[in-house]
């Protein structure tokens, strides 16, 4: 479909020409374009929306699996004598078996809705495989699962289905790994100096959250070895990203906030290595700095996300996921130092996520309809049509 | 050009075919060109200078009509140049089509479109004195009395040709005091106040002299500083400081300018040398390895007594500079080079706590570290977040040697830190400078192709790639508590980094002294303090006569360097050589058009102003004009 090349022009400027396209049009150029044989209308709107639907909507999976494993941390890290008694008291538990049902119900209609995507319209995903910003977010339904898994109230990480869930969930992670980081240093257009944008993080933290989970259900040399990978591409990926050779130009104004996952990465690496070293040592203790340090670099730059909170779209959920792992990677140091300072900070952290996620629901409730919007930027990229698409 | 602001809320796309329609062949007294190759430009430059000097007067006679037509493509030329023109420019070239408002009272000259800028025309009013008109590119002059109406259309971005008026009718009366007025702070007004109760000779200030006062400070609120890309443009050599032959400067190049205007920032670069030197004696003193040497606390306690001084004045004039000459201070955060400069007043002062003879201070208070890491951590959130954000200023395109320094503050901050006694602090700026070092590092071996500023040829500015790699493993082995396995690690990069140096040192001579070198002799006593450090952990003859050798080759350094400074000081007086990086146009002069025209002007402009712009040079130059 189309190039990278193609899709490295400035994105911002081409969105509203496409953008007012697509809204003239609405409906009927996505159906005559994907749909030759025009189905009966109720069943063509059904369509649109498969097509429409783009692996991006995981993020809203992603923040809330986030959440779940943040409450689950939280909560238990009340048996131990600290600060967070009263806190981690205050958080009933029948919130926290709500929020892993909803977070359970959302990833199982999102996978189900994608495999009929996957079905119906393969063409698309295709497409969407092969855009430099679209393909990282194929990551994103393994994380989501690896997240609720660990952050299952009844499953224990010794259980043997814990280990098969594991199992289950890495093998994609592995293969999208060896597929994706081979393409960035053999594949002509896709070297990794022409497709690098923050989306890419996805695939760092993709190995970070394997590495931890393989950690707590105690095969230790798995979990090195999913690190050391996704250390190593991290540290590629983070040079390149802040040398920017292409400028901001590799990924449309409208997400913006995937620029969060700028901090997300180092904080879970050093939950990762957390978990691997059984303590918050130094390794970590820098990690989870440097992701403060870029979280509050991103926070004192609020024009850069102007552009895109003017509108509501699925890219508003890239915030939470990214601040909920900054709490979690704050609650694992505020265990391992035992400071009030950083008890302090823990809450502040966990009370942000907490605000974001509970805004980011209501807003999506309230506006569900501009969830699938027509002029969204990265659904133009699945568009099989004659356009090259605008991301 | 107050009637016409108006005019010029018109956008730049009206411009051409307003002028497209307007045939002004015919009329009086209006400028008009024809498009034959002429010697000079063709508007008309004489009548600057005659207007120059004689202000009071418009006289009708000495408007000589221009040569040529302002065609519909003039009119385009500056739309091309707009791109490198920020909104709101203060300094704005503007592109001004001036039209008779009726024929009579169009005495003056128009102006073709020129993309001058005030500081364009402020050159060409430097230059008047040489009768050079043909020399002289098209400037633009806005009808500076109440009697010639201007038509000018200037294109958006622009401002006020009435500048021009102003400077014009200054320049009549005194020709030094307007011209740096674009860069004070207070517009020239306090000044103006000043002397007129000093009772000077003073004109009165005339009701639009008042208003265009009152229309500079609110530009100024409004402007920007230039654009990166114009300071690539307009700028040469490895500190970016050269500005090169095709270039024009806002302030007039013959002249030496106010003192704080030639006062840079980089100057904080004698305090990185002083201080560091300080630390060094402190170390020889008090470390085991050099014990045998015998040198007494006292010359750490002179040396940094020197280096408070030093300190202190500096930072008086800089305030002063600030203060009074703000604008230039901004223009100077957004040089690509000298914004990392800004992180050497706080190094500095860490160094001067490191340095601290023991007899004055025994322990340092907690809060001081709080106090000096601040400043810094707010300085690195915005320049780490330009490089993040990719924009205008991402690291593949700004990166040079210099930007070393912003990195160092945050391992020399690690190193006070922890040997104050903190904990979590210097982890976390060794954190983030370890990963942003690591970021530099790569991208300054890489030598992207996107890089403009980094000098083909090797300059003292290499040596702050040594600094870094030398501090973080003081700072580690402080951390650590012991001069483990890392800070080894970063030692030996370090020492690899400086011998690759010194190796070459052929390739440092013949370039020309600046006060920023100074800057550039911290990195080598660092290596030797670091080489002292490691001395001790690993004790043999060769690591003693290593850190010796370092130490001693880092205080004839800047022994060298100080007897320079002090030449350059009292002998040649140029130490302090017109700063010319922050003195560029917003937006190149010359129209397209005219290239061709211009190239010939050009060459024998820049041959009569080489020897104002080797003022920077320094004595060298004087030998080798070419240099």
């Amino acid at each position: 479909m189309e190039t990278t090349s193609g899709t490295l022009k400035p994105c911002g400027q081409e969105l509203s020409p496409k953008g007012a396209a697509l809204a003239d049009d609405d409906g009927s150029m996505l159906k005559a374009s994907v749909a030759p044989n025009k189905p009966p209308p109720l069943l063509a709107s059904r369509f649109a929306m498969l097509t429409r639907f783009h692996a991006g909507y995981f993020r809203i999976s992603l923040a809330l699996s986030g959440q779940a494993l943040l409450w689950r941390t939280l909560s238990d890290s009340s048996t131990e004598p600290s600060a967070l008694r009263p806190v981690a008291r205050s958080l009933p538990s029948a919130a926290f078996a709500l929020l892993w049902c909803l977070a359970l119900l959302t990833l199982v209609a999102l996978c189900a809705l994608y495999a009929a995507r996957c079905v119906l319209r393969f063409p698309a995903v295709r497409a969407e495989f092969r855009h430099h910003v679209g393909m990282n977010y194929l990551f994103a339904p393994w994380i989501s699962w690896l997240l609720l898994l660990q952050a299952t109230p009844f499953l224990r990480p010794e259980a043997p289905s814990y280990h098969l869930l594991w199992w289950a969930f890495s093998l994609p992670i592995l293969v999208l790994d060896v597929k994706v980081y081979g393409q960035w240093f053999t594949r002509g257009r896709k070297f990794l100096s022409m497709v690098a944008n923050p989306a890419s993080h996805m695939t760092v933290i993709a190995n970070l959250v394997t590495a931890r989970a393989a950690a707590k259900m105690g095969w230790h040399e798995g979990a090195v070895a999913m690190f050391a990978v996704g250390a190593a591409h991290y540290l590629v990926l983070f040079v390149t990203l802040y040398q920017r050779f292409l400028g901001s130009d590799s990924l449309p104004a409208m997400l913006r906030p995937v620029f969060f996952l700028f901090f997300a990465a180092p904080s879970m690496a050093s939950l990762a290595w957390c978990s691997i070293s059984m303590s918050f040592d130094t390794g970590c203790k820098m990690l989870f700095f440097l992701s403060l340090f870029l979280f509050a670099s991103l926070v004192s730059r609020p024009t850069l996300f102007k552009r895109a909170m003017r509108r509501f779209s699925v890219a508003w959920w890239a915030y939470s996921f990214p601040l909920t792992v900054l709490a979690l990677a704050a609650a694992e140091y505020a265990e391992g130092v035992r400071e009030p300072a950083a008890n302090v900070l823990m809450l502040a952290l966990a009370v942000l996520s907490v605000i974001v996620t509970l805004a980011l629901m209501v807003f999506t409730a309230f506006r569900t309809n501009e969830l699938l919007p027509h002029d969204d930027p990265f659904s133009a990229a699945t568009l099989p049509t004659r356009r090259t698409p605008s991301s | 050009m107050e009637a016409n602001r108006s005019k010029s809320s018109t956008t730049g796309a009206e411009v051409p075919s307003l002028l497209a329609n307007v045939e002004v062949s015919h009329l009086d007294g209006f400028d008009t060109t024809t498009p034959a190759p002429s010697p000079h430009p063709p508007l008309s430059p004489r009548t600057q200078q005659q207007l120059n000097q004689d202000d009071a007067t418009r006289p009708t006679g000495r408007v000589r009509p221009l040569d040529r037509v302002t065609h519909r493509s003039d009119a385009a030329i500056p739309q091309f140049d707009s791109p490198f023109q920020p909104p709101g420019s203060r300094h704005a070239p503007h592109v001004s089509i001036s039209l008779p408002s009726s024929p009579t009272g169009f005495s003056e000259h128009h102006l073709p479109p020129h993309a001058g800028g005030d500081g364009a025309e402020l050159h060409r009013l430097s230059r008047t004195s040489a009768a050079d008109e043909a020399e002289r590119p098209p400037m633009h002059h806005a009808g500076r009395t109440s009697k010639v109406m201007f038509r000018s259309q200037p294109i958006p971005g622009g401002v006020p040709a009435h500048m021009g008026g102003r400077m014009n009718s200054r320049a009549g009366r005194t020709m030094n005091r307007g011209r740096y007025d674009s860069f004070k702070t207070f517009s020239g007004k306090l000044e103006r106040q000043i002397t007129h109760l000093a009772g000077g000779g003073v004109p009165v200030n005339t009701p639009e002299e008042e208003e265009v006062g009152d229309a500079i400070s609110g530009e100024r609120t409004a402007s920007l500083a230039p654009n990166v890309d114009r300071f690539f443009a307009a700028l040469e050599g490895p500190e970016l400081d050269k500005l090169k032959s095709s270039e024009a400067l806002v302030l007039p190049s013959d002249k030496k300018w106010p003192f704080l205007l030639r006062f840079p920032v980089s100057t904080f670069g004698m305090c990185l040398g002083v201080s560091s030197q300080a630390i060094l004696y402190k170390t020889i003193a008090t470390a085991p390895p050099t014990e045998f040497l015998h040198v007494s606390l006292k010359v750490n306690l002179v040396l940094w007594f020197i280096a408070v001084t030093l300190m202190s004045i500096i930072t008086a004039v800089y305030a002063c500079k600030i203060v009074f000459f703000f604008e230039a201070v901004r223009r100077e955060y957004y040089h690509p080079v000298r914004v990392n400069f800004f992180f050497a007043p706080w190094i500095a002062c860490m160094f001067l706590a490191m340095g601290v003879p023991p007899s004055i201070v025994a322990e340092l208070p907690g809060w001081l570290w709080y106090a000096l890491m601040a400043p810094m951590l707010c300085l690195e959130l915005k320049i780490y977040g330009q490089w993040m954000s990719g924009g205008d200023r991402r690291l593949s395109k700004v990166a040079n040697p210099s930007n070393h320094l912003s990195i160092v503050g945050n391992f020399v901050g690690a190193l006070l830190g922890a040997s104050m006694g903190l904990k979590e602090g210097p982890l976390f700026f060794f954190g983030v400078g370890m990963a942003h070092y690591a970021v530099l590092f790569v991208t300054l071996y890489q030598r992207l192709p996107t890089n403009a500023t980094l000098p083909k040829d090797l300059h003292p500015v290499f040596f702050l790639f040594v600094a870094a790699p030398s501090v973080a493993s003081m700072a580690w082995a402080k951390i650590t508590g012991e001069f483990g396995v890392g800070a080894k690690l970063a030692y030996f990069i370090a020492m690899f980094l400086y011998a690759s140096l010194a190796v070459r040192i052929n390739f440092f001579r013949g370039i020309n002294f600046s006060l920023s070198w100074w800057a550039y002799t911290f990195p080598m006593t660092g290596a030797g303090i670091a080489s002292i450090r490691y001395a001790t952990v690993v004790d043999n003859t060769f690591t003693r006569g290593l850190s010796l050798g370092l130490s001693l080759l880092a205080t004839l350094t800047v022994t060298g360097l100080f007897a320079t400074t002090m030449v350059h000081a009292f002998i040649f007086r140029n130490l302090f050589p017109n700063d010319i990086a922050i003195a560029i146009t917003h937006k190149k002069i010359r129209p397209i058009m005219e290239l061709e025209q211009r190239s010939n002007d050009d060459d024998s402009r820049s041959g009569s102003s080489t020897t104002t712009k080797d003022i920077e040079a320094g004595p060298t130059a004087a030998v080798a004009p070419e240099s």
